[in-house]
């Protein structure tokens, strides 16, 4: 017999819904409003942490913040892993908290946003009256905003994070230099495979190095970085005044012309479909591949596990390069800008005034005073300032990971981040910031913005993830030769079939109205 | 094993429905007070199925609304039957119910039967000391999670290295890669099934062969019968009514293939046979927050399964055979 374990799936969440709305009455009073339009005498939020355990009532940012703020702010920590399903379950509860941390635009957000479930801030924030919060990059604030309504404050994230980064020792050893073109990058990843890059004499590389990505298109995976950098457009292209997805340019049939090419050469891991996303780093550091398309983060930590192996010569291995000049012009594939956004519900904030109020305890929070105690920590305990640097006690480093992990995720930073970086610890680390930063410089004028990334459409919000998938699904079985052009006119029709052409419509009607 | 406690309750709630209706309550009170102890014991029981199985299914009705959390199960718009006309219209249908039946009917002739045989065969091993420590041996996959059994499933057929792939394409003289190929998904699903569950499946049947007459094959032996005359003629007939409920419990769980192996093992470039219904209801329902359109579907599968027990229930009393209710 199978023991089946899995009920389905509806079911179990319908019931945690309804165990969730028996557990709701039990809440400690509803931590912020006092009643009808009074001033708020606390504000509670609720905010995902990754860190092992998160900070307790008494935790010193918490205490040191709250002083700031003017009134104890209580913040309900909710496991990231957890957090999606945690946000319903609170929505459809009745002990909804002052301010919300909101993970991402999806199905259930915008519904509730729609309903009225939460303050549009829009003109609020456009006023002017709260300075820390006014965004640094309007187009970022655009494009977290539902069809050009903003219901939140952003999370900022790095804008360009994109980038090649090589196995410098190879490069070296083949006297190649850095990519500056797609057609480098093929012939680098050739010379990786084909020439003995790690002079053993025997043929065990290959140059690009691809995991299984999890979700369809747009998601920054190498293949949509390689498209943007053949001017296939970031997920929408805007033609003449008209969005057309992406997948449908000739740009993007000649991305996946070469990336097809990669791979039908071997000059890519033969489990490209397959390779678990969170052995990234292995096939780079054992020498088996030498190329990696993802963000520059990833290079610092590559360096940081060269270090372990080979503390001697560790800044002899990485290299990195931005954008790659494609064939019909100079594209850099941008994120969202944004990680979700800090909503304020309807439920407890009800009148203006306290809008009012907590949009100021909000603007506090992004000063540069709160930035610096919710990304370092408490000066003079767990860290000290040196040449404009942070240089963390390790004695507490509990402490700072709890910091980091789970006050940094409260942070929105719109207006800039004013917090301490780490101090690099060697003269390479240093050198490997300012590239990153000189990168990130020159990526942004290139930078090929999601022309619908504030386009809510219905059509998408439902059937979305399928749509993305069959695309996605289709260019993984182009490029491993499993299906041929004609498959992927079959692929785009079939998007076009269930539900692609109803989203383009909304898409652009949307589009047309936003002007 | 949940199942089998429901289908052990639902009997004694028939039996007392087809009472005259006059005569039913008084002696339901008198059988409550003589058996009081009973009940308190079945008390636990009950809080259980009504807290955990039958009170979520108030929420089952977001089915037909569309569910905004915000707004509560009762505030959100009634829909009617407008999700599951969506679901049955959806151009995927076909393809999903396809590739759910597929691989249903192969754990359902394959991997069920497999665990008779097995069954048999233990029971055959006169050796109790070798006969336990198969027994034991056969029971431990059934511990691994998907995860692990996925993973190792990973090493051994990875291109180039695994074990397995180098041997499959030795023996067969191909260059495939197992874990992408959409023709080898399902008999590397279903040869994960059998790994993992067929040893634990076991167990029922063995207590049914433990129950078996042993004076009948003593019987038989001084008739002449052979070792498969046995078999046939004695342990199989003696375990049918355990296999018919079996089989009973497993067609209603057709529509579930089991949601972390399907995930698990699926990509890219095996999707178009890999897509079930389980999979769906996860990319649909958890990943874009369509819990409507999800319960929708969740509960049109669990129609599907309690149509086809009842089905095959009626089918096993019309060959004569003994039902679960």
């Amino acid at each position: 017999m199978k023991t089946r374990r899995l009920a389905p799936l509806a079911m179990l969440a319908a019931g945690s819904l309804a165990l969730a709305a028996c557990g709701g009455g039990n809440g400690d009073g509803d931590g912020g409003a006092g009643g009808e339009g009074e001033a708020l005498d606390s504000l509670t939020i609720m905010a995902p942490y990754f860190a092992a355990v998160p900070p307790e009532s008494d935790d010193p940012v918490g205490t040191a913040l709250s002083e700031l703020a003017g009134v104890p702010i209580d913040v309900r920590w909710v496991p990231n892993s957890d957090y999606g399903e945690r946000t319903n379950v609170v929505l459809a509860g009745d002990d909804i908290p002052d301010v919300m941390v909101i993970s991402g635009k999806d199905q259930s957000f915008v519904s509730t946003a729609e309903a009225g479930g939460f303050w549009d801030l829009t003109d609020h924030l456009a006023s002017g009256e709260y300075p820390n919060l006014v965004a640094e990059n309007p187009e970022v604030q655009e494009a977290a905003s539902v069809n050009g309504r903003v219901y939140g404050v952003y999370r900022a994230r790095d804008v360009i994070r994109t980038c090649v980064i090589l196995r410098a020792d190879w490069l070296e050893n083949l006297g190649l230099d850095l990519p500056e073109t797609t057609d480098d990058l093929r012939e680098i990843a050739r010379a990786f495979t084909e020439d003995d890059p790690d002079g053993n004499g025997k043929n065990d590389t290959y140059g690009l190095i691809a995991p299984q990505w999890p979700g369809g298109i747009g998601t920054a995976s190498p293949y949509d970085a390689i498209e943007v950098w053949h001017g296939a457009g970031n997920v929408w292209r805007d033609e003449g005044g008209e969005l057309v997805p992406a997948f449908t340019t000739d740009e993007w049939r000649q991305a996946l012309e070469y990336e097809r090419d990669l791979v039908q050469s071997g000059y890519i891991n033969p489990d490209f479909a397959t390779m678990d996303p969170a052995t990234w780093n292995e096939p780079f550091l054992n020498g088996e591949g030498g190329i990696i398309i993802d963000v520059q983060s990833r290079a610092a930590q590559l360096a940081e596990l060269f270090r372990e192996q080979d503390p001697e010569n560790y800044d002899q291995y990485v290299a990195l390069a931005g954008q790659l000049e494609g064939p019909n012009g100079t594209y850099a594939l941008p994120t969202a800008g944004y990680a979700g956004f800090l909503a304020i519900p309807r439920s407890n904030v009800q009148t203006e005034e306290q809008l009012h109020q907590v949009l100021a305890i909000l603007d506090k929070l992004n000063s540069t005073e709160a930035q610096i105690l919710m990304n370092n920590g408490i000066e003079g305990d767990n860290f000290t300032v040196e040449d404009g640097f942070a240089v963390y006690d390790e004695s507490k480093q509990d402490f700072t990971d709890q910091v980091t992990g789970a006050w940094a995720q409260l942070g929105m930073n719109v207006a800039g981040y004013e917090g301490y970086s780490p101090k690099p610890q060697t003269e390479y680390d240093e050198q490997l910031a300012q590239l990153r930063l000189d990168l990130q410089a020159e990526d942004l004028e290139n930078a090929v913005f999601n022309p619908a990334a504030s386009l809510v459409s219905e059509t998408y919000m439902s059937t979305g993830t399928q749509l993305d998938n069959i695309i996605g699904d289709a260019r993984i079985q182009y490029i491993a030769g499993q299906i041929d052009e004609a498959g992927v006119d079959a692929a785009i029709q079939r998007w076009r079939d269930t539900g692609g052409d109803q989203v383009t419509a909304e898409i652009n009607e949307l589009y047309a109205q936003l002007d | 094993m949940t199942t089998l406690t429901d289908a052990a309750a639902a009997p004694a709630a028939v039996t007392d429905a087809a009472r005259p209706p006059r005569r039913r309550r008084h002696r339901l009170a008198a059988t409550v007070s003589r058996y009081r102890w009973m009940f308190l014991l079945l008390l636990p029981g009950i809080v259980y199925f009504a807290l955990f199985r039958f009170w979520p299914m108030y929420g089952a009705q977001i089915a037909f609304r569309n569910y905004i959390p915000f707004l509560g199960i009762e505030g959100s718009e009634w829909v009617g039957m407008q999700h599951f006309e969506d679901f049955f219209t959806n151009p995927d249908f076909p393809r999903l119910l396809a590739n759910t039946l597929i691989l249903a009917a192969l754990s359902l002739f394959i991997a069920f039967p497999l665990t008779i045989v097995l069954a048999l065969v233990l029971n055959e091993l006169r050796l109790q000391i070798l006969k336990r420590t198969v027994q034991t041996l056969v029971y431990i996959p059934h511990f691994l999670s998907w995860t692990v059994v996925v993973s190792l499933t990973g090493l051994l057929f990875a291109v180039g290295s695994g074990p397995l792939w180098t041997l499959l394409n030795g023996v067969l003289g191909s260059d495939a890669n197992f874990l992408t190929d959409p023709t080898w998904f399902r008999p590397l699903i279903l040869l994960q099934d059998v790994w993992k569950n067929t040893g634990w499946g076991t167990i029922i049947f063995l207590a049914a062969l433990a129950g078996v007459d042993q004076e009948q094959y003593e019987a038989a032996i001084i008739d002449g019968a052979g070792r498969w005359d046995r078999v046939w003629h004695i342990t199989l007939p003696s375990i049918r009514p355990t296999i018919i409920i079996m089989l009973i419990l497993q067609t209603g769980q057709i529509l579930n293939t089991g949601f972390e192996q399907i995930y698990l093992m699926s990509n890219a470039l095996n999707r178009t046979v890999a897509d079930v219904f389980d999979t769906y209801v996860y990319f649909v329902g958890i990943q874009q927050g369509a819990y409507s359109y999800s319960t929708a579907v969740g509960l049109a599968k669990a129609i599907v399964g309690l149509i086809l027990i009842f089905g095959t229930n009626w089918l096993a009393k019309r060959f004569n055979q003994q039902g679960i209710f």
